[in-house]
């Protein structure tokens, strides 16, 4: 049995048991003498009684008669006793009086708090006890006169330890996304906070490429990715700033040029450890594994030559890891050139490939082939770098998907660009009409391109502009040189080219355009054939054949067609022009044409030129057949007449050979 | 040296820092705040945050208004000042340093 009493509690009537009330006033009294020696201390019990009241009313109200023994106990667990906050508040005040009252033995430190460059110039003043503004006057002005003065700065710049690193530790600002302040992902704001800008303006730069494709529609599909992509690696790759530090970190003190030499200075510490632990690791592994080899080969050995089979295996083993090492750093330095190389060419991919599923195969294989693994890839660096925990799970299977996705999108591409190349068109050779088929002498010369690009040596992109224009030149002319049956020059033109099936090549023959003009004793031919998003590339390919009447000369200049210089490896040019015969002239000399064949106008006789490889190789390989026999029988000779196209020279391998064929040149 | 002992010690040395951040994210009553710590994982006692909050509103860090509540006497609801606000900002530029210092001297034992 219990007495229950009133009692005036901070302005509230509570019924409270004696024995609980005993132990309550027990625990004032502990308070009271607790905060003895505080300041304030009437008003600190104040507080915590009318707190105490305040719980014990609650108490009530939820329905109990009385407040028992046990709620005080409750009550004073959740207040504490003084015993327990004893130690919190000695140390509190200890440290406030240290903060207060100590007048430090003065240091010459760098004040990271008031700096405009490193804080040197502050630092000094505080030292002094000067202004700062007269020690930065002083600076400049010494820097201004004498060029001097900057030396200095940057030696005490180094020398004098910062305030923040002293004190404290150096600060160190952290990229994180931020959550607080996102629209997408966040990266932006974070890249704001990091680099202490707006976060509208990287925001502006990610979404710049979007805004000009709403300028110019023609261009959408060769910027767009880029923004894009860097946006969905800094995603992935960026931790996302969750815990309040990790926000602190993020919004840090301002990135200035201090701050990147800690910075700098501490991730080199940072990388020299991660190789440590690496090779650490490294080593371990390596024993873990040599360990079980050996003991597997043992097993096998019946102990009988352990240390040799040790040492065997452990040679074998450091031969394997070697060769592995390779394959893999080649692995991906191919599929980084094969990235870099698909984005140059991406562009021109209207040239060559049609609308509808070509064009959708080509995406696929761009976004899923090669950017998906780069992506990846460039990843799971910065994640390691970063050391950011747990691969996650779902990100390996999504990347590995959209992989398998992209090389179903490669196969469909590359069949799907085969069968384009699949058929040739039929062969006609076209007369060009001469306005002075009599003249004694013919020169032919190619226009000058005004990008100056350099016709024997592939593909040269100039510019990027160029990427954008509406045609693209293949300079896959040829030309040969074979003698008249009367005394006036003829010039024909046979145009070649691949398609799915005939008529549709005969149908892309037909768009061929190619100009050949006479003046006087100039032949001017066009630099390149034209190829446009119409008319696509399917390996258009001219010959242009000069009929040069007995004793009159022709001189063909330089740089006309790529493969007029004999530069080119026979194979290749056979593989490109199956119909042309062999060349046995030179560019830019003058020659003769003779009842037996072509010679020089001193006399000697056309042949090809053999550059110093092929002199190496083969000395004995001149052919002695004269060309002009050859040529006679070949059936070129008629206008229109129609040449049978050999239809085994398009195996698979060759129309491999020239689908992708590098030979494209854009004006 | 017991780990408690060491571990209390620390959080006391942060005490001040949350208090501060918690009223400056709106005027605050004490179990409010005693709430929010609970809920962070980080409770403490009131007989440990009423001293504390007299100390800060002595030194002009805090100060606070009597609201009247529905049942008994009217309650004290603690804001900053503004020198309260600057304390703030300085313990939080402090207290990001510190983190980054102790992040940097202990990142090699955490893997």
């Amino acid at each position: 049995m219990q007495q229950v009493i009133n009692i005036n509690f901070h302005g509230r009537i509570i019924p409270i048991e004696t024995k609980a009330y005993d132990k309550l006033k027990a625990y004032t009294e502990s308070l009271h003498k607790h905060f003895a020696n505080e300041e304030g201390k009437e008003e600190i019990i104040n507080d915590i009684e009318s707190r105490i009241g305040e719980l014990f009313q609650e108490r009530i109200k939820q329905g109990a008669v009385c407040i028992t023994d046990n709620d005080v106990e409750a009550v004073i667990k959740s207040i504490g006793r003084p015993e327990e906050f004893d130690g919190e508040q000695s140390a509190s005040t200890e440290s406030a009086s240290s903060t207060h009252s100590s007048p430090k033995a003065k240091r010459l430190f760098r004040d990271e708090n008031n700096k405009v460059v490193g804080g040197v110039c502050s630092g000094l003043a505080n030292y002094f006890g000067i202004d700062v503004v007269i020690v930065r006057i002083i600076f400049v002005v010494s820097v201004i006169s004498f060029g001097f003065g900057f030396l200095p700065y940057l030696i005490l710049w180094i020398a004098i330890p910062s305030s923040a690193s002293k004190e404290i530790g150096s600060t160190r600002k952290r990229l994180y996304r931020d959550d607080d302040d996102k629209i997408i992902g966040g990266v932006c704001s974070g890249l704001g906070h990091y680099f202490g800008i707006n976060p509208w303006i990287p925001r502006v730069i990610f979404l710049a490429p979007f805004f000009s494709n709403f300028i110019d529609w023609d261009r959408i599909s060769h910027f767009t990715p880029f923004g894009f992509i860097a946006y969905i690696i800094c995603w992935i790759a960026i931790p996302l700033a969750k815990t309040t530090s990790e926000k602190l970190e993020m919004k840090g003190e301002k990135v200035d040029m201090n701050s990147i030499k800690t910075t700098v200075m501490s991730e080199m510490k940072g990388v020299e450890s991660r190789l440590k632990e690496f090779s650490k690791e490294a080593t371990t592994v390596a024993k873990e594994k040599s360990e079980v080899v050996a003991g597997e080969v043992k097993k096998g050995w019946k102990n009988s030559t352990g240390i040799i089979g040790k040492i065997l295996v452990t040679l074998v083993k450091i031969f394997v890891y070697f060769i592995l090492a390779i394959i893999i750093i080649a692995l991906f330095a191919v599929l980084f050139s094969i990235s870099i190389a698909s984005f140059a060419i991406f562009p021109l991919k209207g040239f060559v490939l049609n609308e509808g599923w070509q064009t959708a195969f080509a995406w696929g294989t761009l976004l899923f082939f090669i950017i998906t693994p780069m992506v990846w890839i460039i990843t799971s660096i910065i994640r390691w770098l970063t050391k950011a925990k747990s691969s996650s799970r779902l990100l390996t299977t999504s990347f590995f998907t959209l992989f398998v996705l992209g090389a179903f999108s490669l196969g469909g591409l590359i069949s799907s660009i085969v069968k384009e190349f699949k058929s040739t068109n039929d062969t006609y050779e076209q007369e060009v009409a001469l306005s002075n088929p009599a003249v004694g002498k013919l020169e032919m010369v190619t226009l000058p391109s005004n990008n100056n690009i350099n016709i024997n040596e592939g593909v040269q992109i100039t510019e990027l502009d160029a990427l954008f224009e509406d045609t693209l030149y293949t300079s896959n002319i040829s030309i040969q040189i074979l003698k008249s049956s009367n005394d006036s020059f003829r010039v024909t033109t046979i145009k070649k080219v691949n398609g799915n099936n005939r008529k549709n090549a005969n149908a892309t023959a037909e768009n061929i355009h190619f100009n050949l003009m006479q003046r006087d004793s100039i032949l001017t031919l066009d630099g390149g054939i034209p190829i446009t998003r119409d008319n696509k590339f399917r390996n258009q390919r001219i010959i242009v054949t000069v009929y040069v009447p007995e004793g009159k000369r022709i001189k063909i200049g330089k740089n006309i067609g790529m493969f007029s210089d004999n530069d080119i490896d026979e194979d290749v040019r056979k593989a490109i022009f199956p119909e042309m015969i062999e060349q046995k002239w030179e560019s830019g000399v003058e020659y003769i044409m003779k009842a037996d064949g072509l010679y020089t106008i001193d006399g000697q006789r056309a042949e090809k030129r053999k550059n110093e490889k092929q002199e190496d190789r083969n000395d004995e390989e001149i052919e002695p057949v004269l060309p002009e026999e050859k040529n006679e029988a070949k059936p070129v000779r008629t206008v229109k007449h129609k040449i049978k196209t050999e239809h085994r020279r398009n195996t698979p391998a060759m129309q491999e050979i020239r689908s992708f064929n590098p030979f494209l040149l854009i004006k | 040296m017991n780990i408690e002992n060491t571990g209390s010690q620390m959080r006391k040395g942060v005490l001040e820092f949350c208090i501060l951040s918690i009223i400056k994210q709106g005027e605050a009553y004490p179990s409010d705040i005693i709430e929010k710590m609970k809920a962070a994982n980080l409770s403490i006692f009131e007989g440990t945050l009423y001293p504390l909050l007299t100390r800060l509103k002595n030194a002009g860090l805090l100060t606070y208004r009597w609201v009247e509540s529905n049942s008994g006497p009217p309650r004290k609801y603690f804001s900053l000042t503004d020198e309260g606000g600057a304390f703030y900002d300085e313990l939080s530029k402090i207290w990001c340093e510190l983190v980054n210092a102790v992040n940097m001297v202990t990142i090699n034992n955490n893997q």
